[in-house]
């Protein structure tokens, strides 16, 4: 997850909650250039393939931001989120064919169907949550139709319109003719979007018991798996334990966290909350706690090295492919997992295909 | 206030081309959207050395046009501005493309991103086919009253300070707020261009614009709207071609290789609705000299902004003076090619315009 404006130089997990971030004063709303394109750097260095930019009100807009570091790294793909209902497909095709071609494919898509309705609201958008499902479809058929199609793109549904479509700029990458496509979203609805329009299906990690049905359910249908999570990782478990525990808010931004996230209408949200306030802990490594004070994002595995890499294979092991992940302090977190965790994980991938291959 | 002078940025791969292009290989690049081309791909080498070459010459911006035909002006805006320091962009985009508060949102993040060397050129809309690519299926008059609520949008976010809320037509936004705000060095709110030549987008420009955006006329034609524009605190800019040589005889001979050789090929019909395009194909062959220095020649061919203004680098400079007196403060420049002639200009004209100038305020003094 690439860190909002000024969190690269943040060093705790509270200056960071959604309380701080979402206030007109927030160092958020800016772009943050220069932070940016040192976590990016360090990213590559750390083996990490993409970094994923989040749409909100509150911060700049994803589609510039990634042109922008795009030009100052190499290697790093942008996993840009926008949301369905803040412009015309295809202009969205034209920007993103645009991008694509400035950064050598390096860009990837998020979509997302819709935020809260308050915020919609503001971008002038008021549908409802299951019609921002149906026209998100129709948004993605559209692009779709100009990155597979040779000819004129014509469209006539419920929420977008086009006749005798034409753009000149096309899609450039290496290896594709089309981007991927993130569709996440906890609803059947977002699930059916992500079947029948994404390359990948990306959701909140729960516990590999949990997910195996729906992942297979995808696997079956050609879909990929990513996994939005958080990671604390220590040498020792009770360090980790120590570690995430500090990263709870005081009382007063706790209370106004809630706040704030109980005017989104994402059944994502809702599941991740519930959770937190029912179980705490979804396994020895899982834990929810964090959730109320900065998003559904922030389900968190804690452990050691070593335990963390074996709870990435058991994922690989009932079909997960990919993983969006972020910890606190931005920067450190990331480095930590580059240089403890990721090499265990190669390590038992070879050792895994070695012995398949044997 | 000294003349500003703006230039149009070169088609993708324009600059890029092996050999030296005469002005008649580069105005058919322009023109022909062959898709063999390299015009629809960002061409960043030949960009940024169009850019500073185009800082160099004391250009203020460069005019990025907006069609299906080329890259999105927004991103390209974005990475060029990473590769400069001084230019600034007009970034050219059309209502109806997407929400006002998302507009807002990339303006000022590019802003923030380069600056706030970020300017905006408004078009209501271009042929109807190409807006029916997009999604857009107003007609030309609605267009104009829709591009006046995108604005006033857009305007209500860059001066308010609270909650945006609108109810129109054809936009609707319920306590929309931004975070991340424009930034400049000098200003809160970015220009904004409005280009037409109907009563529509005079009244738009007036209304929601900085800056009143046309192709150039004779200084006698233009004088009374550029003076009612000036009335209300709203800028001129004259958009035009230009084409200097060592002698009048060459710039002339110059221009006229450009015609095509087909002289019944037009490429006007494809903005069947545009009122500039219109009144560009009723421009009759006796009438293409509109003064001794302004050549429409080649406006039935290739639409209103080849208007060309011609001659050595005194007539030129005397005729950018001559518009000046009249009240007009910003051109945005075509050549054929694009980089010879701003560097032809930065070197033979601008001087003659600026030592004009100072002897001007000398004689107000």
């Amino acid at each position: 997850m690439l860190p909002k404006g000024g969190e690269v130089a943040m060093k705790t997990a509270q200056e960071t909650s959604r309380v701080l971030t979402t206030k007109s004063t927030s160092p958020a709303a800016l772009p943050d250039l220069e932070g940016w394109t040192r976590f990016a750097r360090r990213a590559e260095e750390c083996g990490i393939e993409s970094v994923l930019l989040s749409f909100s009100r509150y911060e700049p807009d994803t589609i510039l931001a990634a042109c922008a570091v795009g030009q100052a790294t190499k290697k790093l793909k942008f996993i840009v989120a926008y949301r369905m209902g803040l412009m015309q497909p295809t202009t969205f095709v034209q920007q993103v064919n645009t991008l694509s071609a400035l950064i050598d494919g390096r860009v990837a898509l998020n979509v997302v169907a819709g935020s809260s309705t308050l915020e919609q609201h503001g971008y002038g958008d008021f549908l409802e949550h299951d019609e921002r499902y149906a026209r998100a479809g129709e948004f993605l058929t559209v692009c779709r139709s100009f990155w597979q199609g040779d000819g004129e793109v014509n469209f006539e549904g419920e929420y977008c319109r086009v006749e005798k479509g034409k753009l000149h700029t096309p899609f450039v990458a290496p290896d594709r003719t089309v981007p991927e496509i993130y569709v996440s979203g906890h609803s059947e609805q977002a699930q059916q979007l992500a079947l029948t329009q994404g390359s990948c299906w990306l959701r909140l990690i729960d516990t590999p018991e949990k997910l195996r049905p729906l992942v297979t359910r995808f696997r079956e249908r050609g879909v990929e798996v990513c996994l939005r999570l958080c990671i604390v990782c220590r040498p020792t478990r009770d360090e980790a334990l120590a570690a995430a525990h500090s990263l709870l808010p005081g009382d007063d931004i706790g209370r106004q966290e809630r706040a704030i996230l109980a005017g989104s209408d994402s059944q994502t949200l809702k599941q991740a909350l519930a959770a937190a306030d029912e179980v705490g802990w979804l396994s020895r490594q899982l834990w929810a706690g964090l959730v109320p004070f900065y998003g559904s994002s922030a389900m968190t595995l804690v452990g050691t090295p070593e335990e963390l890499a074996e709870v990435f294979l058991q994922y690989k092991r009932i079909g997960v492919t990919q993983f969006i992940i972020s910890g606190w302090p931005k920067l450190d977190e990331m480095l930590i997992f580059g240089r403890e965790v990721l090499p265990l994980v190669r390590e038992a991938e070879r050792h895994c295909e070695e012995m398949a291959g044997g | 206030m000294s003349l500003r002078f703006h230039w149009m940025l070169p088609k993708g791969g324009e600059v890029s081309v092996a050999t030296p292009q005469t002005p008649l290989e580069a105005a058919r690049y322009r023109i022909e959207y062959n898709s063999a081309y390299p015009a629809p791909r960002p061409d960043m080498d030949g960009w940024s050395y169009f850019a500073r070459c185009a800082e160099e010459a004391g250009i203020d911006s460069v005019l990025i046009s907006f069609s299906r035909y080329e890259p999105d002006p927004f991103v390209v805006s974005c990475a060029l501005g990473q590769a400069t320091e001084k230019l600034r962009f007009i970034v050219a985009y059309r209502s109806g493309l997407m929400q006002p508060t998302t507009f807002v949102q990339q303006v000022n993040t590019l802003s923030a991103l380069i600056e706030g060397r970020v300017a905006l050129n408004i078009v209501a809309g271009s042929s109807t086919l190409e807006q029916h690519g997009y999604g857009d299926f107003l007609e030309h008059d609605e267009r104009y009253a829709r591009a006046g609520e995108f604005l006033a949008v857009c305007n209500s976010f860059w001066r308010a300070d609270g909650e945006v809320d609108f109810e129109g037509t054809y936009y609707r936004v319920e306590k929309g707020k931004l975070h991340t705000p424009f930034v400049a060095p000098d200003r809160t709110v970015p220009e904004i261009y409005v280009s037409g030549h109907s009563e529509q987008s005079e009244r738009l420009a007036c209304s929601q614009g900085s800056c009143w955006l046309r192709v150039a006329d004779t200084p006698e034609k233009l004088q009374p709207s550029v003076a009612r524009m000036r009335e209300r605190g709203i800028g001129v800019c004259l958009r035009l071609g230009l084409m200097c040589r060592p002698t009048r005889e060459e710039a002339v001979r110059a221009v006229e290789s450009l015609l095509p050789e087909d002289r019944r090929e037009v490429t006007t019909g494809l903005k069947d609705d545009s009122q500039m395009y219109r009144e560009g194909a009723a421009v009759t062959r006796e009438a293409h000299w509109l003064n001794r220095s302004l050549w429409a020649g080649l406006v039935p061919h290739y639409g209103p902004v080849w208007t060309t203004l011609l001659g050595t680098p005194e007539e030129l400079a005397e005729a950018f003076l001559a518009y000046k007196r009249i009240g007009v403060g910003e051109f945005i420049i075509s050549g054929w090619p694009e980089l010879d002639t701003v560097i032809t200009f930065g070197r033979e004209i601008l001087p003659l315009v600026r030592e004009g100038e100072r002897r001007m305020s000398s004689v107000c003094l």
